[in-house]
């Protein structure tokens, strides 16, 4: 069927016309945005984080009784637990930390080498006390230095040398070598690979962590345990987990005991939560669209089956009645899919002002038009076919 | 009104006659206001004002009172004892209380397992400041440190299985304490006299315990804590009060607009005098923030329910849109009906209060459709975001908000049908 005579058959129900197409332009700019933060949601869980995910395991605990907070009882705490952990059948190494990677907020404190500080400083850098095995746990390679193997208390004399990650390292030193030179918390030891430390808005300074051999003096707001584990022991390690620390000793609380994979969802829960109704309304507009496009198909066919039969009865194929309603409902989805084109750039533009969203790029507009011409032609294909059988005989009711 | 049953009748037999079509009206209706309903919920909870009467008259004072220079900072969004010292100098506000939270392990003896409680560290005007109901005992005469404690009414049910506890003795930390009191039932949602970093999300606290106690024994804040000197802040007893070690939030309460500029001026003459002696290096950048906008001053404004709250009322526009598609098919579809009847002597109003009525029939089913969704939604909602979930809850004026807006997308939805049904040419509907 000529195009024109499809815009013509359109134009004599403006008003159904009309509503249709705000429908599916309003419902392409969703389905467009939704897919758009499905993939930013999915890129930020799939980014690379430098830590062995799966088969490490952190324990979030705090002492209950004021004296096992604070050292030397907190040490010796801390070396029963380390003990009976390694203990554990299917534990490869476990560490102490003050905090632990893939968070939210922390132990934070400024990074700069005192002669040019304005030039240098690195401000809220994760900064970790922790034991001499927690590289280990995490698999960290050394790419500059030697690992100090010994714990230094931070605040001595001789303070604990720092082991940096390669990019602090670089936002600090630039291109020169950063061993052996002096930082505002001592000097540094070693320069290891780039790990996921605290969620920051600057995806550079994500990898931002220093870390200090050194005994934890205080844990008033708790430490963590990390623990890595053989690829078939990780649910096991994790059931033992709970009674082996509390047979150490009872008087503690344990927060939660999770796979650092579970820590990484944990920290975009919220663009998780926010992407999953986003696809769930998606659905629900798709489902609606599907309805709408299929009443609008069926009670088409139902007023106009005179019509129908005429054409009918002067030649016109079941095939051609078929193509023709199709085509005019793929002609709407067209029309409405360009509307929502600009629906889309204002959804877009809103909601990036109130979340971090990327803009639009060209392939998702022809994918998000795709879906939503399948599902067009799902909703319309059964009254289409219910107009290829109405019989030339109805013709003659016209007359 | 056996009228009304009349019309009421020929609606049920117009439903029973297509019932499919007006199903599928009314359940996109439903979805689209229980979509937008269960956000509304949070939304409408999450930036309602919970000191109604108050919330224009607290303040949120800030100073760039640190020990460093710094141009076109803003200033810490907590300050340090001795900064809390010298704006306690002024007797312009009508109440005035430091503040942070902790966290404490709290049991009756030894022998008990300990319970993790919330701790807030506070001074005695916090509780008239901001209404909070004493259900026994009485607040702390003074700002003096103390072994005296104040539970919530759960927390002294939990521990006591009871709430008139008032001269009993807890161990918080190991450290023996006296009830002196305990509040009546209490939530300030949200909780906005923390706003920083998104706590204002939080319940209120397990208990409560004099600052200077909280300093002696040295409770360090849970949420928002800097120190901008060489200072140990294991040592709050000492350099907690001496160095630069900012945890204390501070909140005045100013009732006039004459002791508002007082305190602005007398903020700006502290720095003056704090510059002079050499104590504040960087430009004065003091803040006084209202309580109703001390959220987004913080920035701390639920990104995702807005954004989600843009999403569900286009899904909205999108059921009503299509729900009025529906509705005018299924008119048409009637037409001949309305056109009989219209040529049988019934006139334009009769059929108008015919499909008044049937907007009323579809507005009940839709509202407990709509119901029923919003609160699955909420549920949703609650597992997505649990962080949200003290504000999921329902009350008179949202429920009656629900009904409006039911009945206005209801109305909506018939409006032009109903028009078009109504005042359109009788000979050409005959015809048709």
């Amino acid at each position: 069927m000529p195009l024109h005579l499809l815009f013509k058959s359109l134009l004599r129900r403006k008003m159904v016309t009309a509503l249709l197409l705000i429908q599916l332009a309003m419902t392409f700019a969703l389905l467009l945005n939704s897919m758009l933060l499905a993939q930013q949601t999915r890129q930020k869980l799939q980014q690379p984080t430098g830590l062995p995910l799966q088969q490490t395991l952190q324990v979030q605990l705090k002492p209950t009784s004021v004296s096992l907070r604070q050292y030397p009882a907190l040490g010796d705490l801390l070396v029963r637990q380390l003990e009976a952990v390694r203990a554990i059948p299917g534990v490869v190494a476990v560490a102490y930390a003050n905090q632990g990677p893939l968070h939210e907020g922390g132990s934070n404190g400024n990074i700069h080498d005192p002669d040019r500080e304005e030039l240098s400083k690195a401000n809220g850098v994760p900064l970790y006390n922790v034991s001499a095995d927690f590289f280990t746990v995490l698999q960290l390679s050394v790419l500059a230095g030697e690992l100090p193997q010994s714990e230094i208390s931070i605040d001595g004399i001789a303070p604990s040398p720092v082991v940096m990650t390669k990019s602090l390292a670089n936002k600090v030193f630039g291109s020169e070598p950063a061993i052996g030179r002096q930082l505002n918390r001592g000097p540094v030891a070693a320069v290891v690979a780039d790990f996921y430390g605290q969620r920051k808005r600057n995806e550079v300074e994500i990898n931002f962590n220093s870390v200090q051999v050194a005994p934890l003096w205080n844990a008033d707001w708790g430490y963590v345990l990390l623990i890595r584990t053989t690829a078939d022991n990780v649910e096991a390690v994790r059931q033992a987990l709970p009674q082996v620390l509390q047979r150490v000793d009872s008087n503690i609380e344990i927060f939660s005991v999770r796979t650092l994979q579970e820590q990484l969802q944990r920290l975009y829960s919220n663009e998780f939560g926010l992407a999953s109704l986003l696809s769930l309304l998606s659905v629900l507009m798709l489902l609606v669209s599907m309805i709408s496009s299929y009443s609008n198909a069926y009670f088409h066919t139902l007023k106009h089956q005179q019509e129908i039969g005429i054409k009918r009865a002067l030649g016109a194929s079941k095939r051609r009645i078929f193509t023709e309603l199709l085509s005019e409902n793929w002609l709407s989805t067209g029309l409405g899919a360009i509307a929502g084109v600009g629906c889309a750039v204002v959804l877009n533009q809103l909601l990036s002002q109130v979340i971090s969203i990327p803009p639009l790029s060209w392939w998702l507009p022809v994918a998000t038009c795709a879906i939503l011409l399948l599902c067009v032609t799902v909703a319309t294909w059964y009254p289409a076919a219910i107009a290829t059988r109405i019989s030339p005989a109805t013709a003659t009711k016209a007359l | 009104m056996e009228q009304l049953f009349y019309y009421l009748k020929v609606s049920w037999f117009s439903v029973k006659r297509a019932p499919l079509p007006y199903m599928l009206t009314v359940l996109i209706l439903s979805l689209g206001l229980g979509v937008f309903f269960s956000n509304a919920t949070f939304y409408y909870r999450i930036n309602s004002d919970p000191l109604p009467a108050k919330s224009d008259k607290l303040f949120f004072p800030m100073m760039l009172l640190v020990p460093y220079q710094c141009s076109n900072c803003k200033p810490p969004s907590v300050l340090s004892y001795s900064n809390i010292a010298k704006l306690n100098a002024s007797d312009i506000p009508s109440a005035k209380a430091a503040m942070y939270s902790a966290g404490g392990y709290l049991r009756l003896n030894s022998e008990q397992a300990p319970t993790p409680v919330n701790v807030r560290i506070t001074q005695r005007d916090f509780f008239s400041m901001f209404d909070v109901p004493m259900l026994h005992g009485s607040i702390w005469p003074d700002n003096q440190a103390r072994d005296e404690v104040l539970l919530s009414k759960a927390t002294a049910e939990k521990l006591f299985g009871r709430t008139n506890v008032t001269g009993q003795q807890v161990l918080l930390d190991d450290r023996l304490f006296t009830v002196i009191g305990v509040l009546d039932q209490w939530q300030m949602l949200p909780r906005l006299y923390d706003a920083f970093n998104r706590n204002y999300l939080n319940p209120t606290e397990d208990i409560y315990l004099p600052l200077e106690s909280g300093y002696d024994y040295n409770y360090l804040s849970n949420t928002n804590s800097s120190t901008f000197e060489d200072a140990d802040y294991r040592k709050l007893a000492t350099d907690g009060r001496t160095k630069a070690i900012h945890q204390l939030q501070y909140w005045v309460q100013l009732d006039t607009l004459a002791q508002q500029n007082a305190y602005r001026q007398f903020m700006a003459n502290l720095v003056a005098d704090e510059k002079a002696a050499g104590r504040h290096p960087s430009a004065e950048a003091n803040q006084l923030v209202m309580m109703r906008d001390i959220v987004s001053y913080f920035d701390g404004e639920s990104g995702d329910i807005k954004a989600f709250a843009i999403v569900t009322l286009l899904f909205l526009l999108v059921c009503v849109f299509n729900a009025s598609h529906l509705s005018l098919n299924r008119y048409l579809s009637n037409q001949y009906e309305f056109s009989l009847r219209r040529a049988l002597g019934a006139n334009r109003s009769q059929l108008q209060v015919q499909l008044l009525v049937d907007m009323g029939l579809m507005s009940t089913f839709t509202l407990t459709g709509a119901a029923i969704i919003a609160y699955g939604g909420i549920k949703l909602m609650n597992y997505l975001w649990p962080a949200n979930s003290l504000f999921a809850s329902w009350d008179l004026q949202l429920m009656l908000a629900l009904a409006a807006l039911t009945l206005l997308c209801s109305y909506l939805v018939t409006l032009y049908p109903s028009l078009r049904a109504s005042f359109g040419s009788l000979n050409k509907q005959l015809k048709e």
